[in-house]
């Protein structure tokens, strides 16, 4: 080890560094305070520094205050030598931040053995020092996986569209941990288009890895007969499957286990464009809200069923509504709901409502923009707990 | 602060001491019931009453629980406070759980059987 000694009487500066140069250390010298911190600032390979109190222009105790402002980058293990059995000094020291103390006149074994505690805490404070920059690494690394894996996420959204007369517009806001909320909608043939709102439990990479699996397959508009049309033998051969049939099939395909606990909660739905005609699926998400500018009402659509994946063997029932032209559908994650403000309130259904009625007579986009502005002065913060999602449908007559 | 159980009759009642069962209590809760699962306990009322909040992942962990206990054993939950009424509302609960007022609800359910 590199140790200082610093003492303003040369004779005993000069035995002990040779008693400690004996032991096998290399020694430097200081007269006082000031020369010390400089030479401790010259020569980072010093680790140890045992020192005087009484001194000339810097003391003992004024030196390990110095050292101990942080304007080291590493850990220097503080000795002090005392007069006496000084009760003072040593509070006195301690409360400066000396790591032991060496009582004058010097016991050399007791020397060796200090210096040999203090080499013992120097290199536990290196390896932490090391333990701790492997870890700032691995942080690094894993939170640019986890802003790449939301950048995938959010290039996996359909971008907003008016599809056979129907408009698509959202609202997307990752949460800062990566959530697993989802959202499509394309055209499963001339006259139906199918949309879709999901939100798979939990947080992390394997929550939005399930979600980008779902979409996968729920987007995939090239197949002839997937999960959402099924092939029959006469003309056009194939029929637009009934939603709860799909979701009904997905449960079958996506069961957790007791280790993933990942489940997710969804809505699904078909419009029939040339009429208007919807029907749909809620799979333990939260409800659609219906904007009707004809009676100026919103009305909250209910058809409660499980979440996709609990359990196998379970069925889902259906709404039926019909659009008129202007008619809006919202639908949303808990997100919204559950965003809490600074003091832990819920954002809750009824404030979302009284937003969604505010902005009922807006066009659509100025009407999601509305809702995020109220949700953004609730929240209060830039980032938020859980995926904030919600989708928005106007059928424009088909 | 966290959770603890005790025999009433031939059942074994989960107490959850937390107002929060969310992300962050999923994992712990769910291995708190697998043990007890593992150990032969497989018929296990769950006391929510003082739970207040309880998001996605808290559920997940008590279907992971039905999961584990199987077809030889039952989860029975207890005490939902409002909030998470209507979150066993909204998911459908009672469809696969009975869900009861209170522990002696559920125990008093039980014996009459």
């Amino acid at each position: 080890m590199d140790v200082l000694i610093v003492e303003d009487a040369r004779d005993q500066r000069k035995l002990l560094s040779a008693v400690i140069r004996r032991l096998g250390h290399t020694v430097h010298q200081a007269e006082d305070g000031v020369e010390a911190l400089a030479v401790l600032t010259e020569r980072s390979e010093i680790s140890i520094v045992i020192s005087d109190w009484m001194m000339p222009n810097m003391d003992g105790i004024s030196l390990c205050e110095a050292i101990r402002d942080g304007r080291f980058q590493r850990y220097i293990y503080f000795i002090l030598l005392t007069g006496k059995t000084d009760r003072d000094a040593t509070v006195k020291g301690l409360s400066v931040g000396a790591d032991d103390f060496l009582r004058k006149p010097v016991d050399y074994q007791e020397l060796e053995a200090r210096l040999k505690s203090g080499a013992r805490v120097i290199s536990l404070e290196q390896s932490l020092e090391l333990k701790n920059e492997q870890l700032a690494k691995t942080l690094t690394s894993v939170e640019s996986d986890l802003e790449s894996a939301a950048k995938t996420q959010e290039s996996l959204l359909a971008p907003p569209a008016v599809i056979q007369g129907v408009g698509f517009d959202w609202h997307f806001q990752p949460s800062q941990i990566l959530g697993g909320d989802m959202f499509g909608y394309h055209a499963l043939d001339d006259e139906h288009v199918m949309f879709y709102q999901l939100d798979v439990a939990g947080h992390g990479i394997p929550s939005a890895l399930f979600s980008f699996t779902l979409n996968n397959l729920l987007m995939d508009m090239d197949a002839h007969t997937t999960m959402l049309r099924e092939q029959i033998s006469n003309p056009p051969y194939y029929k637009v499957r009934p939603s709860e049939d799909v979701v009904a099939s997905l449960n079958q395909r996506f069961q957790t286990t007791a280790e993933t606990m990942l489940y997710f909660t969804m809505i699904y739905g078909v419009i029939h464009t040339p009429t208007g005609k919807v029907r749909m699926t809620h799979a333990g998400h939260p409800e659609t809200l219906w904007l009707r500018p004809a009676d100026g009402e919103l009305h909250p659509i209910k058809d409660t069923g499980l979440p996709v994946g609990m359990m196998p063997g379970m069925s889902w029932s259906f709404s039926e509504l019909t659009l008129k032209k202007g008619d809006r559908l919202f639908m949303y994650s808990d997100g919204i709901t559950e965003c809490e403000n600074p003091t832990g309130e819920q954002y809750g259904d009824q404030r979302l409502r009284d937003a969604l009625y505010g902005g009922r007579q807006m066009p659509m986009k100025e009407m999601i923009d509305k809702v995020w502005s109220e949700l953004s002065d609730w929240r209060d913060c830039n980032t938020f707990d859980d995926d904030v999602t919600y989708l928005v449908l106007e059928y424009q007559g088909g | 602060m966290g959770f603890s159980n005790r025999q009433e009759a031939d059942k074994t009642v989960v107490e959850v001491d937390e107002s929060r069962l969310d992300a962050s209590l999923a994992t712990p809760f769910r291995d708190y019931i697998f043990d007890l699962i593992g150990q032969g306990q497989k018929d296990l009322i769950v006391d929510l009453s003082k739970v207040d909040f309880m998001d996605s992942s808290g559920l997940g962990a008590i279907v992971a629980a039905l999961k584990q206990v199987g077809g030889d054993g039952a989860i029975q939950l207890a005490g939902p406070q409002k909030s998470v009424h209507d979150l066993f509302d909204l998911t459908c609960m009672d469809k696969i759980f009975k869900i009861h007022g209170s522990v002696d609800d559920a125990l008093s359910d039980s014996s009459k059987h």
